[in-house]
């Protein structure tokens, strides 16, 4: 022990380490009815950890190009606990995304994005946008049947969009079809540019989160600060968190042990595609939308208005800290309120229709 | 081949045994470890003059008493029920050879159950000493249920070459004693004792959880942390017991372990490796839990923190149980009868004169599909099902009648290099009753069947 402290001590002179651990005790985190909401930022953060740790040891097996689809299957039915670090790092992703649209959606009804918490909102947003293409490039990785033709069906999105649409798609693809030379772009994608965005702009969320604080729902802000309760941060919020952490981990192990993620079968450009392809879940509304756009105005115009309703949406979304700016509940709130409640029915609503619509 | 088969539709019929024995196993266990804790608290509470405490140990007698006396007692029957209809073979071995073991088993039970009644009821009402001494025949009976019952249950999985020895000459119950302390008695019976001491810390922290920390800090303090330190015994030793257990277990069966550390293969025995992380996992969780939580901030130990606490225990526990099942694999008892009830010695006779034809269930003119019907309900059913818990559907998804064929041929000449020779019993019969189960197993494996082709209803004799 007294070694320990020595070190400690050793440490603290050259980096402060008491200012610190006195700032953390003296920061406190709001504490009511709604309390829970909070963890969901760092679960996020902690499946992004996740990524990164097993991201990491795939690396050292898979190949991008030609050698896809058989490094990740030596990766899964070779390599000692191969098939456990990928299939961590699948569910992981999914739970990233879920947990990241469960923080937004609860962040957005708390009114937590208004003065002065709007960069907070809006480097949250593109946090997920670029998690979203995290996502969209890790899963042709593999190069199998499933992720080649959900990717060519993807790809064909932005290919709808007029005069730039094709270019787009073009360069996304490196060539007019999806093949090895999109597998390595996707690669380059995936763990060179997006990291290179999504950790400084990580860095950034978190500092305002630190800077501003924790921001209570509009009900608890109304009550006199006498009535508001809070906990210090350090040791009982973090040990809260940190119990979040030892759950989102424990999920993760259960699901990635008992349900491994299959490999299936290598991708065959000649082959025709299975029935019933589709993008992973958190693509599917955005799917389905264009889809019923593309029934209801036939030919490339009613994917492109699809498109264009869809972007408008989001940059509505992306805006509404600009549109319900005030510290009280008006009729701006309300509306802004109504507006959220409408986009998570569309999003579930039609996420249940693509899903309904394949069986 | 003696009994009519159980047909459990989609989960199969040994998860009927699974759901009901992990259920009862996280208390039984509690009863054998609770045993033990509730004495001990009462003395303690006793001989420091702790009041309080005797209110919350009495509270927690009266949980105690309902969950083991009700639900552990029903489950326990209940586990009789599903292990006779889905192996009866296996279950009549068991009876004939251990009667005398379940006879004492059930003395020790009914005991144990009124030893339970006896102490709720009497608190209060007779002297502190000699409820404690209720409390301890309580102790004492209910650890013997499990020092019975773990001789039968580790018999399964290593019967010992002293019994193996007579098996099938009528004289096995002359080896009672040496099937029933047989290799893997000892570590199983420690290991068990060091879950019942776990669960009777968990169990206990759930009642400690919720007095109020607050208004009695000192109180939940003192409980939640004697109620944690149950957990360190077990979780100190309970690598060491693993590997003697494991150290114990047949090199061909501890072979299963492995299986799933290089691949998920569809149809490969991996599932008990991944159950094992689980283990891992859910008990360093446990740990971590326990100590952040009861031991470090006992007054803020909250009812959700116990609650998860237990719940983790729980997938430990189930995880524990399906794994040792899984252990036994191909066998439902080692080196003599194999998971589907076919007898090791059997092998030969039933491939020269047939399955179908030692089974009094049947007519022996039934058409071909039914009797392939009827061959995979007694050969395989017994760990698959057509389109539930490891489907045949999917397993053989894409497998024309020739593929089916070879495999088929493969799994009955058993040899000891084939990929299913670790964890499936072989397949038993003359040519034609494999060739009527082949073209069953291809009305599956190919789902459009013309109409005049799909399979009859198994022509069931009427008796």
């Amino acid at each position: 022990m007294k070694a320990l402290s020595s070190i400690y001590t050793w440490a603290d002179e050259r980096l402060g380490l008491d200012d610190l651990l006195h700032f953390a005790q003296k920061k406190r985190v709001p504490e009511h009815a709604h309390s829970a909401w909070y963890y969901w930022g760092g679960i996020s953060l902690f499946f992004f950890l996740v990524q990164a740790i097993t991201g990491v040891l795939l690396l050292i097996y898979y190949r991008p190009g030609p050698d896809a689809f058989e490094s990740t299957r030596q990766i899964t039915y070779e390599i000692h606990f191969g098939w456990l670090i990928r299939s961590a790092h699948s569910w992981a992703a999914n739970l990233m995304i879920a947990a990241i649209f469960v923080h937004m959606f609860s962040v957005f009804f708390m009114k937590a994005y208004r003065k002065p918490r709007e960069f907070g909102w809006w480097s949250g947003m593109v946090l997920l946008l670029v998690t979203m293409v995290f996502g969209f490039s890790g899963y042709l990785l593999p190069m199998n049947e499933l992720a080649f033709f959900a990717t060519k069906v993807g790809l064909d999105i932005p290919n709808s969009l007029p005069v730039i649409g094709h270019k787009i798609a073009t360069l996304v693809r490196g060539g007019p079809e999806v093949n090895e030379f999109t597998v390595q772009r996707f690669f380059a994608l995936h763990v060179v540019v997006l990291p290179a965005l999504f950790i400084p702009l990580l860095g950034f969320h978190l500092w305002l989160v630190q800077k501003h604080g924790n921001a209570v729902p509009p009900a608890e802000e109304a009550k006199p600060p006498a009535q508001r309760k809070s906990i210090p941060f350090f040791p009982n919020f973090m040990m809260k968190d940190l119990a979040m952490w030892l759950i989102a981990l424990n999920v993760l192990a259960l699901l990635a042990s008992m349900f491994p993620w299959d490999l299936g079968a290598p991708a065959d450009s000649l082959k025709p595609a299975p029935t019933g392809i589709h993008p992973e879940w958190y693509f599917m509304s955005s799917f389905q939308v264009l889809k019923l756009f593309g029934q209801w105005f036939p030919g490339a115009a009613g994917e492109a208005l699809g498109m264009i309703l869809f972007t408008l949406g989001l940059v509505m979304w992306f805006l509404i800290p600009l549109y319900d700016p005030s510290g009280k509940s008006g009729q701006r709130a309300r509306w802004a309120t109504y507006f959220g409640l409408f986009a998570l029915s569309i999003l579930l609503v039609t996420t249940i229709w693509a899903y309904a619509a394949l069986n | 081949m003696n009994y009519p088969f159980w047909n459990v539709p989609h989960i199969g019929s040994g998860w009927v045994i699974g759901l009901i024995a992990i259920f009862h196993v996280m208390i039984s266990h509690f009863a054998v470890g609770g045993g033990l804790y509730l004495p001990l608290a009462e003395r303690k509470a006793l001989r420091e003059g702790r009041q309080e405490w005797l209110d919350i140990i009495r509270g927690h007698s009266k949980f105690f008493l309902v969950l083991t006396g009700v639900f552990g007692a029903v489950s326990g029957v209940g586990i009789w029920f599903a292990i006779g209809l889905t192996n009866p073979e296996a279950t009549s071995t068991l009876i004939h050879n251990f009667v005398f073991g379940w006879a004492i088993e059930w003395v020790f039970f009914m005991v144990e159950l009124s030893t339970a009644a006896v102490y709720y009821y009497t608190w209060n009402r007779v002297s502190a000493e000699l409820h404690l001494k209720i409390g301890w025949l309580y102790a004492v009976a209910s650890l013997f249920t499990l020092v019975i019952i773990n001789g039968i249950l580790t018999f399964m999985l290593t019967p010992g070459d002293a019994w193996l020895a007579v098996a099938g000459t009528g004289h096995e119950a002359s080896r009672f004693w040496q099937a029933f302390f047989n290799p893997t008695y000892w570590p199983s019976l420690f290991l068990r004792m060091a879950v019942c001491t776990s669960l009777a810390g968990i169990w206990a922290l759930v009642t400690c959880s919720r007095i109020d920390g607050t208004q009695k800090p000192k109180l939940k303090t003192g409980l939640v942390r004697w109620s944690a330190k149950w957990l360190v015994p077990s979780f100190v030793a309970m690598p060491l017991l693993l590997g003697w257990y494991l150290w114990q277990v047949p090199e061909s069966q501890r072979a299963l372990l492995s299986f799933g550390m290089t691949t998920i293969g569809t149809g490969a025995f991996t599932q008990v490796t991944r159950t094992v992380l689980i283990i891992v996992m859910t008990s360093a969780t446990i740990v971590g839990v326990v100590y952040f939580f009861a031991w470090r901030s006992p007054t803020e130990f909250s009812f959700s923190h116990a609650l998860a606490v237990l719940l983790l225990g729980l997938v430990a526990t189930a995880s524990g149980e399906y794994s040792r099942e899984m252990l036994r694999k191909p066998f439902v008892i080692g080196r003599h009868m194999f998971s589907n009830g076919v007898r090791e010695r059997d092998m030969a006779r039933f491939n020269a004169e047939g399955y179908l034809t030692h089974s009094p269930w049947i007519t022996t003119n039934a058409p071909a599909l039914a009797r392939g019907e009827i061959m995979f309900r007694g050969e395989c059913m017994a760990c698959h099902t057509t389109d539930g818990y490891r489907p045949m559907k999917r397993l053989l998804a894409g497998r024309d009648r020739e593929a089916i064929g070879n495999l088929l041929g493969m799994l009955h000449d058993y040899k000891p290099d084939s990929p299913y020779h670790a964890f499936m019993p072989p397949l038993v019969g003359t040519k034609e009753e494999i060739a009527a189960l082949g073209d069953y197993l291809a009305t599956l494996s190919q789902p459009a069947v013309a109409p005049d082709t799909a399979p009859a209803k198994p022509a069931l004799a009427r008796r």
